[in-house]
């Protein structure tokens, strides 16, 4: 991984960092998976794992622990990074803002919602519908979201949009945790961060049907994103009904990470992080060509950090979410940083004569209301 | 850089012709009455407000008479509530000034610059270590005004060299909030046993809060309120700008330190007695500076009654409108947390804001 790709160069440096790059997250993720399938109790060692992946091997009870727990864990945790690492390239493409996480569409806090609900006020449903109310929690935030920013009038509209909407249902999430009891309390806090522990195929079956629908889409959206990226004004210019484009680029990441936070719970930063990598080993592509790089980083981050989740307090589980935060975010602001700095000095080395740089300009995210942004300075 | 007119301010050659007309300072005082008695009339609707006693009951306790039960709901639980709660809004409301005067940054709230997060973070590590608990109190507050000085210190840190740009600051103020937040998972699940007792900061609610909480907090606001109204006058000054606020004699860099420490500590004695009570200290000082105007020798003043009666407000909403949920859904233990309705409120003010403005650039 080299970061210093000089910008301006598209030759061979950026080639040779994309293989470097290719071989490091392939290694990461085999190195994980295998390491996720040999570790914890019992350990087996890797040269055993053949026989009860097939359905052999020796003791049953091995072939028991590897292909009906760890096996589905292991998958379940690369569908959710890559849906999430996809989702938050999409989402930060198409609101021009590397700040845009999918956790701050609504879905999150609705999924929170649909599964708090029903547990604390202890209603009686059939066992099948639990985790479908996670998902209709989910679609609902999203929806909300999408309905009060007027359908992606503009991407900072939608931003402030979005955090109004996840702290209203937080809000409610407030009122429905001040009435729960201490056993609740702690399953929706394991929820609230993220957790892959006892997942089974049963989850993974509750997330793959849906990429039947998401995949299409996000191939089809990929193209349209990177000229959106010029602004609203030029993605106009060239052909492109950008506030259509930018809903169902929005729809497509509602679709791609409902069902994830509805299995998973909301893993925190992999949205955030995987476009980021994606986009620092190559700072010269674009939407189409990070695409399928912030896939693989997304599956790897949710991979490696499922390992300290599983085996760092055994036999107490921690939340993967946890590690994905505390590592995630210093990197994220290191990447930010030196991003921002690198970002700079190419605007300024192709800069016109007449000193405007031609690069996008920064977008900036809205935090919070502004509603005196001018009082501040007297 | 130099004579910008700051200290005498001069209209004169905006439009030539016209003569130099200079603006008649209207007296605030009118403004600070009437803010005052809206906070009275919080207060009387917050401790009317509520079940099991009538609000004639009320007046007949506060008469002195009334029966035994009466008495103990009014004056051993509704008072102090108020109190804690209008006291509380205050301490927010001010400390939300002064981290934007300081920082120069509308956006700077104490949710946002890592301050909020911080205090929570502390008490939860106090209480979840075994350090503190429901006995020692005054530990609990310095827990949270070191965690708060901490996740101040973070985004110091963090920002580097670039803190002069407000949307760099209150990016990696979210940033260090998440990390924070992060953290005090972390602790929670390394303690679940303490789950319980430490929900109540990461809910703001003023539900349950006694005189000892309120002996706790009214020495530690009057103490930091009296502290930031003496910072009110440099802190005024170093709104006009680094330079012009050195220029005019300030030693900015202490006036600024000393007002983000009065910040925290303001902060943090509101978290650790009431909890997080989202968007207070982010709203309400642009209310407060709309209302009042950019001296901050009486905005301090005036936010801290506006935060009061915001918070008072919203404490006496939550008790009716969790009165109301309670009949309505049939269900005794349904509470209304002010945290909630303080978020709600800030929610549906933000989305007012955008529809407003569909097109501007945040």
């Amino acid at each position: 991984m080299s970061p210093r790709v000089r910008p301006g160069r598209p030759g061979r440096p950026g080639r040779k960092a994309r293989g470097a790059a290719a071989v490091v997250v392939t290694a990461l993720i085999l190195g994980a998976g295998v390491a996720a399938l040999c570790l914890g109790t019992p350990v087996v060692p890797p040269t055993e794992l053949l026989g009860p992946l097939t359905g052999g091997g020796d003791d049953p009870r091995v072939a028991v622990v590897v292909g009906q727990l760890r096996l589905p864990r292991v998958v379940l945790a690369l569908l959710a990074g890559a849906c999430l690492g996809a989702a938050g390239l999409v989402l930060q493409e198409a609101l021009r803002n590397p700040l845009a996480v999918p956790e701050m569409l609504g879905v999150s806090a609705g999924a929170a919602l649909g599964v708090a609900v029903p547990l604390v006020l202890s209603l009686s449903l059939p066992a099948l519908l639990v985790p479908s109310l996670a998902l209709v929690g989910a679609a609902l935030g999203g929806g909300l979201t999408l309905v009060a920013a007027g359908f992606g009038r503009s991407p900072s509209a939608v931003l402030l949009t979005g955090a109004a909407v996840t702290a209203a249902l937080q809000a409610a999430l407030l009122v429905v945790m001040v009435m729960a009891d201490q056993l609740s309390l702690q399953i929706i806090y394991r929820y609230l961060l993220g957790s892959l522990s006892a997942r089974t195929w049963e989850h993974v079956g509750g997330v793959w049907p849906w990429l039947v629908l998401a995949v299409p889409a996000l191939v089809l959206c990929a193209p349209v994103l990177s000229v959106l990226r010029l602004g609203d004004d030029d993605a106009s210019a060239l052909g492109v009904r950008v506030h259509r484009a930018r809903l169902a680029a929005l729809g497509v990441v509602v679709v791609l990470i409902a069902p994830v936070v509805a299995v998973c719970g909301p893993v925190a930063w992999v949205g955030f992080l995987a476009p980021q990598i994606a986009r620092r080993l190559d700072p010269t592509g674009h939407a189409v060509r990070w695409l399928p790089w912030s896939i693989a980083w997304g599956a790897a981050i949710v991979l490696v950090a499922d390992l300290p989740a599983r085996l760092a307090l055994a036999p107490v589980e921690t939340p993967v979410g946890a590690w994905t935060a505390l590592v995630g975010v210093p990197v994220g602001v290191l990447l930010l940083r030196s991003g921002r700095r690198s970002g700079r000095r190419s605007a300024r080395s192709a800069a016109h004569p007449d000193g405007h740089p031609t690069s996008v300009p920064a977008p900036r995210i809205p935090v919070g209301p502004v509603p005196g942004t001018g009082k501040g300075k007297s | 850089m130099k004579g910008s007119g700051v200290v005498v301010p001069s209209p004169a050659g905006r439009r030539a012709g016209t003569p130099p007309r200079l603006p008649v300072p209207r007296s605030p005082l009118p403004r600070l009455a009437l803010l005052f008695l809206v906070v009275l009339a919080v207060a009387v609707a917050d401790v009317v407000a509520g079940r099991a006693v009538t609000p004639a009951g009320v007046w007949e306790v506060l008469l002195g008479g009334g029966d035994a039960l009466d008495r103990h709901v009014v004056l051993n639980l509704r008072v102090p509530r108020m109190l804690v709660a209008l006291v509380a809004g205050a301490c927010l409301a001010v400390a939300g000034l002064l981290l934007q005067s300081a920082l120069r940054n509308p956006l700077a709230g104490p949710e946002v610059t890592g301050v909020t997060p911080g205090a929570v973070l502390g008490a939860v590590v106090a209480t979840g270590f075994g350090l503190a608990d429901r006995q020692s109190p005054l530990a609990v507050v310095i827990a949270a005004c070191l965690g708060g000085l901490f996740g101040a210190g973070l985004l110091w840190v963090l920002t580097g060299r670039r803190r002069d740009d407000p949307t760099e600051t209150a990016v990696h103020g979210v940033l260090v909030s998440a990390v924070l937040g992060g953290l005090t998972a972390m602790v929670l699940l390394v303690a679940p046993g303490e789950l319980g007792s430490v929900v109540q900061w990461l809910i703001g609610t003023t539900d349950g809060r006694v005189w000892q909480h309120w002996n706790l907090l009214w020495p530690w606001a009057l103490c930091w309120g009296i502290a930031a109204w003496l910072l009110a006058g440099p802190l005024t000054l170093l709104r006009c700008g680094e330079e012009q606020a050195a220029e005019a004699g300030l030693d900015t860099g202490r006036a600024r330190g000393a007002a983000l420490l009065c910040a925290v500590a303001l902060a943090a004695g509101a978290v650790s007695t009431v909890g997080a009570l989202g968007f207070v200290g982010l709203l309400v000082p642009h209310l407060a500076l709309a209302l009042f105007g950019a001296d901050l020798r009486i905005t301090v003043p005036g936010a801290a009654l506006a935060g009061a009666a915001v918070v008072g407000g919203a404490d006496a909403l939550a008790q009716v409108g969790g009165r109301a949920l309670a009949v309505l859904w049939d269900a005794d233990r349904l509470t209304l947390p002010v945290g909630a309705l303080t978020t709600a409120l800030g929610a549906a003010l933000l989305l007012v804001v955008v529809r407003r403005s569909p097109t501007r650039d945040f």
